[in-house]
């Protein structure tokens, strides 16, 4: 690559490569407490940018995108469980499976616009913990329990891997000739095929990629947790969640996520003191005004009202 | 191999309480189903408004000693103010001065009842606690050739069938259910023949709460332990099924999508077992979505 091409990326890919490399460099030397926290904010980094890819840049609300993450979990609990795999073959498996999961979902259920596509992918999801119950490879209803010690750092720099990954895939769809045909199609999906824009495989594309991160990612999660729970995987909670990210920072912005899964997860960290599922009520209440008042998130609303950041902020 | 008069009689009496079931289910589908036909809006925190509507039944039943069949009128008034809080307080913010639905208003109504639906089960959870909770009710019960059907779940279906025809009643023969399918099918046309849009949508969203919350009471009696905080997460989905099944916007098509379903996962559970009768059910969806995507009626 030419030097002036790495220059031109603007002060938002700056700043999220400064934010990735300052936590790098300050995972070993901060306390272990604080390590789990970070890692999981990098979690919910990474699932929110697996959302982005979908719901921020089609505009194809997923809800149950928990189903990737549920099933990169099975994959990566029974390949690890069964075969000893090392965890890190595991959670490519995970990614793999993701992957042709979301080819076989997005290709059925791709065709449906707007609510239909939501309620389709909701369906599957909570069809798919059914049949894990059911399955008693899979441990059935009792899941699959390992007992692989505790590693904070190895998930750390993993999870961080893959969130510089998708980062980069983000980056590359949003900047080039796919970014202009998904923005064709979140606006207007018919006159984009009009013009010639091939929206079935492109749409197919960034389904494919955001099941792989999410595959992926749900992977680590249950390398994190030592065990893959059926109503744990599949808790359409995670789906909110990604939603909640992608709503407050900015659906389809690059910084969006990020910014996201900061303001969710810290209330989300500290209302998890309070009482049993507090942090879902405020994170609940925090979404519904979100969605109403500023359905821009916080990336749209500053473009909006702040002219001069308009040139820095994507 | 078991003996195959059994599996029969297995299968009849699955029928017979896949339809009773059936009936409730149609009944709290259609609540879903028309605000989805009025005013275009997928209501994802419907499930928590069943989950709430049984608990109603419950605390009715619990303090007063009302039994499910009392509790359900007293249901849906609740559910009628519910269903006018829905409309002012979240719907109105996005659709006010909307001539139609676009898919950017249909996202954020998706997501924002999301984040309802999640903040009401919660709510629910610290307030009720998680226990699950049930109402004795037991009207005696009935026979029918070699099988007891209980008399509750006869009077719940019923109902079920009643309400379902007098709201059909009343959004085709009054005045104001005129008005309602009016403001579904064209705003602006009907506001030119005098209608207020918001007072029209407000009623039809509330009668769609009102119905929802019965059906949450009636459900108590055919599942007797089952309430919890969580219970929505079940009975929002199978409405959606329900609601495609017969046809968004259709209201006989809520009863023959929630007998469809009713059977389907009772006569399931003999053969495949409870989950995966479920994942079947809940994946007709997506064939009827390809298929047949305006419902399986013509």
């Amino acid at each position: 690559m030419r030097v002036p091409a790495i220059l031109k990326l603007g002060p938002t890919v700056w700043g999220i490569a400064g934010f990735l490399a300052v936590v790098a460099v300050a995972a070993p030397l901060v306390p272990t407490f604080l390590l789990t926290i970070l890692i999981g904010l990098l979690v919910f980094a990474a699932l929110a940018y697996s959302m982005n890819l979908i719901a921020g840049l089609t505009g194809y609300v997923s809800f149950g995108h928990v189903v990737f993450m549920g099933t990169g979990a099975y994959a990566w609990g029974y390949v690890v469980g069964t075969f000893r795999w090392h965890p890190f073959a595991g959670i490519a498996v995970g990614a793999v499976v993701g992957l042709l999961l979301a080819l076989g979902i997005g290709v059925a259920t791709l065709r449906f616009r707007g609510v239909y596509f939501a309620i389709a992918t909701l369906v599957t999801a909570l069809a798919a913990r059914n049949i894990i119950i059911a399955t008693p490879a899979l441990g059935g209803g009792q899941g699959i329990i390992l007992n692989l010690g505790f590693e904070p750092l190895t998930w750390f720099y993993t999870i961080w891997v893959i969130l510089g990954i998708e980062v980069g895939v983000t980056y590359w769809v949003t900047h080039g000739r796919i970014g202009y045909g998904l923005r064709a199609i979140k606006s207007d999906e018919d006159a984009a095929k009009t013009l010639g824009v091939n929206a079935t495989r492109l749409k197919l594309f960034v389904y494919a990629f955001s099941g792989l991160f999410a595959g992926a990612t749900g992977a680590l999660n249950v390398w994190t947790l030592s065990g893959v729970f059926p109503d744990a995987a599949f808790d359409l909670l995670f789906s909110l969640q990604m939603l909640a990210m992608v709503i407050v920072g900015g659906m389809g912005t690059l910084l969006g996520p990020l910014l996201g899964a900061i303001v969710v997860y810290i209330p989300h960290t500290y209302f998890l003191t309070v009482a049993v599922g507090a942090e879902f009520i405020a994170i609940g209440i925090l979404v519904t005004i979100i969605a109403l008042v500023v359905p821009q998130g916080i990336i749209g609303a500053l473009r909006r009202y702040v002219p001069a950041l308009r040139g820095i902020v994507e | 191999m078991a003996d195959a008069s059994v599996i029969v009689a297995e299968v009849m009496f699955g029928v017979v309480r896949g339809v009773l079931l059936g009936c409730v289910f149609a009944l709290i589908a259609l609540g879903l189903n028309l605000i989805w036909g009025i005013a275009k809006v997928v209501n994802i925190a419907h499930g928590e408004f069943v989950m709430l509507g049984a608990y109603g039944a419950y605390f009715l039943n619990l303090y007063v000693g009302f039994n499910p069949l009392v509790a359900a009128p007293i249901d849906a008034a609740l559910g009628l103010g519910a269903g006018l809080a829905f409309y002012y307080g979240i719907l109105h913010w996005e659709l006010r001065g909307k001539e139609a639905m676009t898919l950017q208003s249909e996202m954020v109504t998706l997501v924002a009842t999301f984040g309802l639906s999640l903040s009401i089960a919660n709510l629910a959870n610290l307030v009720f606690t998680g226990d699950f909770v049930g109402i004795p009710f037991d009207a005696g019960s009935v026979e029918l050739g070699f099988m007891r059907v209980p008399l509750a779940g006869l009077y719940v279906a019923a109902l079920s069938v009643g309400v379902i025809y007098l709201t059909h009643v009343f959004l085709t023969r009054s005045y104001l259910g005129n008005a309602i399918r009016a403001y579904s099918q064209d705003i602006p046309a009907a506001q030119l023949m005098g209608i207020n849009p918001t007072a029209v949508a407000a009623i039809g969203i509330g009668v769609g709460f009102a119905v929802t919350m019965a059906g949450g009471a009636f459900l108590t009696t055919l599942f007797p332990t089952g309430i919890n905080p969580y219970m929505g997460h079940l009975y929002a989905p199978i409405s959606y099924v329900i609601v495609v099944l017969g046809g968004p916007g259709r209201m006989w098509g809520s009863l023959v999508g929630g007998l469809t379903l009713g059977i389907m996962l009772d006569v399931g559970q003999i053969f495949l077992g409870v989950p995966i009768a479920y994942a079947v059910a809940f994946l007709t969806l997506i064939p009827v979505l390809l298929l047949r995507p305006e419902g399986i009626l013509r």
